[in-house]
């Protein structure tokens, strides 16, 4: 009994020892793993080095129970107490040296994203859509081989017409060939859609017999755009191609007119854009013409409405088309059209 | 159509204008001017040459001059022996640059003092004749050469397809003075006609067989003509439109085709047999030696000009050498005809020789034009070749030209341009043009236009004729509107839907790629694709003869392209359609199936291609998933260009939509990629329509089970068939299942793998048990072992 009490009375100073002992050993703790490691030595919740002290607790009388609890919770606390404040000063001092324990070379190159690129003609293509989409065109799209009937008659361009020079086109047989432009989807829409008012436009691919060279190649892509309504007018048709320039190049380009020649439009013209080298003032760029020809348009020819089966007494329009490729070579100054189809990637991933 | 800026001014007043000023002007009328080159002679002075000896000791065969500069004499040194004594040349001074660019320097030349420059005809820009310097007919020595010959300026001019009339400086100087508001000074008929007796038309017997292939034929007689040079002025004129001066017979009819518009012919009288002219179809294989010296062989499709035995003249397009008029030529047949223009074209077509003459007879000429041409000339010819013309020609004219009259409702011009132009204004514009304008009683205009306008029939046309004078700048752009009680809700396009599969193979590296519709049929033969390939008749060359049948050689190609230069890692991708001809229906359109394509390469051994095609797979479903479509499935299969151990068919809800797989190594090499690639090509269509609209599933309220399993097999059972014993055995409880590893090695028999699945569990209404799990577990293992013989790896 004495031996045990004796024992516990002999405890108690222990626990200040050990209780030193870990306050020293935080005090020397250099890193956040010192300091668990001796928070498992003293605090452990089994073989910690103050639980083990209350190991034989039960054993003890009330009283002597009771002074070792209070002391070893004391000194539990204390050592908590201690390790957190250790713990705060080493983050403290970790933070504090960010700058020299952490710094990188920020200039290094990061490792290329491995994106894939999304075609550029696909790109304009999307932004003359939304443009015009804005306007309350809608897309319309058709057959990319077509009857003569879509692709020459019904637009007005007769059997022996001079002007069929200019869509010298590919054929199948004497009936079928792949379309010169994508007017026939015009054609086929107005059939379909039957009553105005039509705004669509008709993105696609088109075929003319053309050799490839730097500025055409006898495959290419167009969109055209057909509005039919009630009292259309030249202003009309001057100011959607105006918006849909500034829309797509910019707000101080410029767009001109010119009379022109198409079967299927009266009148007709070719619409110009104002250099974006030279603003318009003539530079090497236009061959100091200070424009830059895009594409043509004009008030849809009756007879071609009639085709579509309107009535031209109740309704008139107009009508525009260009190449995406001259657009986008225009846009992002490519200078060789062959690039669009040639699927260089050196290329294709500069946009 | 080269125009001249000095020709112009024969007919309209130019004064203040420069060629600029006219080329603006043109251009916005609707001639527009391509290019405008000005020559600058100022600089040149006339020399006369007093001696001419060779230079002794040039190897090269050079000449040396003495040339009085007026009052001074310099010693010129040149390569044409041409400038013998006594002629009058044009002579750039020293430190002085002649028009083709080339700067003038004192030199040395072989010991012998060169200064200055004599000049050829194509160092002034005057032709394109380098033969020899160009020898003036007069001229006083040190004057400028802008005493002889002026300044010149030259425009290359597009004229439209509907306006033949535009064709000849007269046409264009019409425009100008229209554009200008100046007079015309010149009328379209010539007044002159032949008084020389007897009767022209008693002199030649003309016959048109065929109307509709020559409207009219003039054929007048001009007898007693002294064939020769052309003057200066002329020639020089010819040159500048590129044309080589012959005689002044010959010279004269090209004159007045670049004039007028109206090509003409002149055949020498005494070799016409009849004398008569017969205008039929050639017989077949009939021969004809053309005055560019090649014979040509006829085909009765063409039309000819023969007298009463032989072809003489290719009917708008050529003459013959043998009916030709040369020196020796006394009475000529001066030819002025309407031939049909898409007849001539043909011909033209067929002989591939497009002349001055035929580009302006294929756009179809006015009858009347030929008259006025054949007074035009015929008056030329009298007064730069003497010649007697004869009165009263033979003038054949079945069809004689219907004037078309239009009708205006003179509001229309306002409706259609949008704009206000006043009705004296309107009219005035007509009228400058040579339109003939009748208000009538109702307030519509009856409108006459010129003969030579045979491209305005309907009433747009005279809106347009009036707004290209009024100025189409002066039309504000407006925005059209008006309150729509119609409309079509906005759909977003199919290309737009499929952004959101380009934003997936973005994403995954892939990067689009726009290759041509058109590739050769050969090649798709070597690749056995060609069963529904559409070859073109009139094809540009065999490598692009035939429309695809498939995305994928071109994009193996692309493949390759990069490869060579320099890419090891290759991924591309292409959306477009593929053409597939409706089998036994030669003349319908073929099907054009939209389709998704891709390639990657996939290393050399065949774990990387297997990697890589695993890695394409999800990317297929991936772009699949974004356009909001169901999941597919792959089922194994073997199909033209792939691998036949490792192909699948892309199956939606049964229907098929193309194929995924290791390309075929044949493929493959044949296209000269090394090592393995991977590609799919799908039908996109059946994905966008079979899209519905995403519904949220609600959030699972109770913690999944998850449990793996390594299922033992036969090296022949498929995964999917796994998957689907795995979900018929588990029941309502299984949420999900899949594959994520496939092993064979150590504990596994020979001829068999091990896959391994992750299933999770879950109830919608309680947390589930060990033991539930562990039931339905026992139920799948059940059910692998009875439909596949299946063990299991711990």
């Amino acid at each position: 009994m004495s031996r045990q009490s004796g024992a516990a009375g002999g405890e108690t100073p222990d626990v200040v020892a050990i209780s030193s002992e870990a306050l020293a050993a935080i005090a020397k703790a250099q890193s956040p793993e010192d300091l668990e490691r001796i928070e498992v030595e003293y605090l452990g919740r089994k073989s910690g080095r103050i639980s083990s002290m209350l190991d034989g607790i039960g054993k003890l009388e009330p009283a002597e129970r009771a002074a070792l609890g209070k002391a070893a919770n004391e000194a539990k606390r204390t050592i908590e107490v201690a390790l957190a404040t250790r713990r705060a000063e080493l983050d403290a001092a970790r933070l504090a040296d960010l700058a020299e324990t952490e710094a990188i070379d920020v200039t290094f190159p990061g490792p290329p994203p491995g994106r894939g690129h999304i075609h550029v003609l696909t790109q304009v293509r999307r932004q003359i859509e939304t443009v015009l989409e804005s306007l309350g065109y809608q897309v319309e799209l058709g057959p990319e081989v077509e009857t003569e009937w879509y692709n020459f008659e019904a637009l007005n361009i007769t059997a022996g017409h001079p002007a069929r020079e200019n869509w010298d086109s590919f054929y199948f047989s004497p009936e079928l060939l792949l379309r010169a432009h994508t007017s026939p989807v015009q054609i086929r829409a107005m059939q379909r859609i039957k009553e105005p008012p039509i705004y669509i436009i008709t993105p696609g691919r088109c075929y003319r017999r053309d050799a490839p060279e730097a500025t055409r190649l006898p495959y290419f892509s167009q969109v055209e755009g057909l509005a039919v309504d009630v009292g259309l007018t030249v202003g009309d048709m001057k100011g959607t191609l105006l918006y849909m320039i500034q829309s797509l190049y910019g707000r101080e380009r410029k767009v001109r007119v010119r009379p022109s020649y198409f079967p299927f439009t009266e009148p007709s013209f070719e619409f110009d854009v104002t250099c974006g080298i030279c603003g318009g003032m003539g530079c090497k760029s236009c061959r100091h013409k200070g424009w830059l020809e895009v594409g043509g348009c004009g008030m849809v020819h009756p007879q071609v409405l009639r085709n579509g089966g309107i009535d031209p007494t109740k309704w008139n329009g107009y009508a525009w088309g260009f190449g995406i490729e001259r657009m986008t070579m225009l846009k992002h100054d490519v200078d060789d059209i062959r690039l669009f189809y040639d699927s260089d990637l050196r290329f294709l991933e500069q946009f | 159509m080269r125009v001249s800026f000095e020709w112009l001014g024969d007919f309209v007043d130019l004064e203040g204008v420069t060629p600029k000023d006219a080329a603006d002007v043109l251009t916005r009328l609707g001639v527009e001017v391509e290019s405008l080159t000005t020559i600058d002679l100022s600089s040149i002075v006339i020399g006369k040459v007093l001696e001419q000896v060779k230079h002794p000791k040039s190897r090269a065969d050079l000449w040396i001059h003495q040339v009085d500069v007026g009052g001074r004499v310099m010693q010129i040194i040149a390569g044409a022996p041409n400038a013998v004594p006594g002629t009058l040349v044009p002579v750039a001074m020293p430190g002085t640059t002649v028009p083709n660019g080339e700067l003038v320097k004192d030199m040395n030349i072989a010991g012998e003092k060169a200064s200055g420059m004599l000049c050829s005809a194509e160092e002034l820009l005057l032709s394109d004749d380098h033969k020899g310097i160009l020898l003036l007919d007069h001229g006083t020595p040190g004057e400028p050469l802008t005493t002889v010959i002026p300044n010149q300026a030259v425009m290359e001019a597009e004229v439209t397809s509907n306006r033949p009339d535009e064709m000849g400086h007269l046409g264009i100087a019409r425009e100008l003075a229209a554009g200008l508001d100046r007079p015309l000074k010149r009328d379209f008929m010539p007044a002159f006609t032949g008084t020389a007796e007897p009767a022209g038309r008693d002199l030649i017997k003309v016959t048109i067989d065929d109307p509709d292939l020559c409207s009219r034929y003039i054929g007048g007689v001009i007898k007693g003509v002294k064939v020769g040079p052309s003057p200066d002025w002329l020639q020089r004129r010819l040159r500048a439109s590129g044309v080589r001066p012959i005689n002044n017979i010959v010279d004269i009819t090209n004159y007045v085709l670049l004039e007028y518009a109206q090509p003409l012919h002149a055949f020498d009288l005494a070799k016409l047999d009849g004398p008569a002219i017969h205008v039929r179809r050639a017989r077949d294989k009939e021969k004809l030696l053309c005055l560019d010296g090649v014979q040509r062989e006829l085909a009765p499709h063409m039309l000819v000009i023969a007298d009463a035995q032989r072809p003489v003249a290719i009917a708008g397009i050529i003459g013959g050498e043998e009916s030709a008029v040369t020196e020796a030529t006394a009475d000529i047949l001066l030819e002025a005809a309407t031939f049909n223009g898409p007849s001539v074209r043909q011909t033209a077509r067929a002989l591939g020789l497009r002349t001055e003459a035929s580009t302006r007879f294929e756009r179809t000429l006015p009858p009347e034009l030929a008259l006025a041409g054949a007074r035009r000339a015929a008056s030329l010819i009298s007064e730069l070749a003497g010649g007697k013309v004869h009165r009263d020609w033979a003038d054949v004219y079945p069809r004689p030209q219907e004037p078309v009259r239009v009708n205006l409702r003179p509001s229309l011009i306002d409706d259609v341009l949008g704009t206000h132009v006043p009705l004296e204004e309107a009219e005035s514009i007509l009228k400058r043009l040579n339109f003939h304008v009748k208000v009538m009683g109702d307030g519509e205009w009856d409108v006459l236009p010129p003969v030579f306008r045979l491209d305005v029939t309907i009433p747009e046309d005279l809106v347009e004729e009036v707004g290209r004078v009024y100025g189409y700048d002066r039309i504000t752009p407006t925005l059209p509107g008006r309150r729509h009680d119609s409309w079509t809700p906005l759909a977003p396009s199919i290309d737009r839907r499929l952004d959101d599969a380009r934003e997936v193979l973005a994403g995954a590296g892939f990067t689009e790629t726009w290759n041509p519709g058109l590739v050769s049929g050969r090649k798709l033969e070597e690749l056995r694709i060609a069963a529904h390939a559409m070859r073109v008749m009139n094809a540009l060359s065999d490598d692009v003869d035939t429309l695809r049948t498939s995305l994928l050689p071109s994009l193996v190609d692309a493949v390759a392209l990069n490869r060579d230069r320099g890419r090891v890692d290759v991924r591309v991708y292409e959306i477009a359609t593929a053409f597939l001809a409706r089998v036994g229906e030669k003349n319908t359109q073929p099907d054009e199936p939209l389709r998704l394509a891709a390639v990657a390469t996939a290393g050399t051994s065949s774990g990387e291609g297997t990697a890589v095609f695993y890695r394409l797979k999800s990317v297929l479903d991936g772009c699949i998933a974004s356009l909001s479509a169901p999941a597919c499935t792959y089922q194994r299969a073997a199909a033209q260009l792939f691998h036949p151990g490792r192909c699948a068919a892309v199956v939606l809800d049964g229907r098929q939509l193309g194929y995924i797989g290791e390309l075929h190594p044949s493929v493959a090499s044949a296209a000269k990629i090394e090592g393995r690639a991977v590609a799919f090509e799908i039908d996109v269509d059946p994905l966008l329509s079979a899209a519905t609209i995403r519904r949220a599933q609600p959030l699972p309220k109770f913690p999944g089970v998850e449990r793996d399993l390594a299922v033992v097999v036969d090296e022949t059972v498929a995964a999917s068939a796994l998957l689907a014993a795995i979900k018929e055995a588990a029941g309502d409880l299984l949420e999900n299942a899949g594959a994520f590893d496939e092993y064979r090695g150590a504990q596994v028999p020979e001829g068999h793998k091990s896959i391994a699945f992750t299933l999770t569990f879950r109830s919608p209404e309680r947390t589930l048990t060990d033991a539930e799990v562990d039931k339905v577990m026992s139920e799948i293992k059940l059910g692998l072992e009875k439909r596949h013989t299946a063990r299991f790896r711990e």
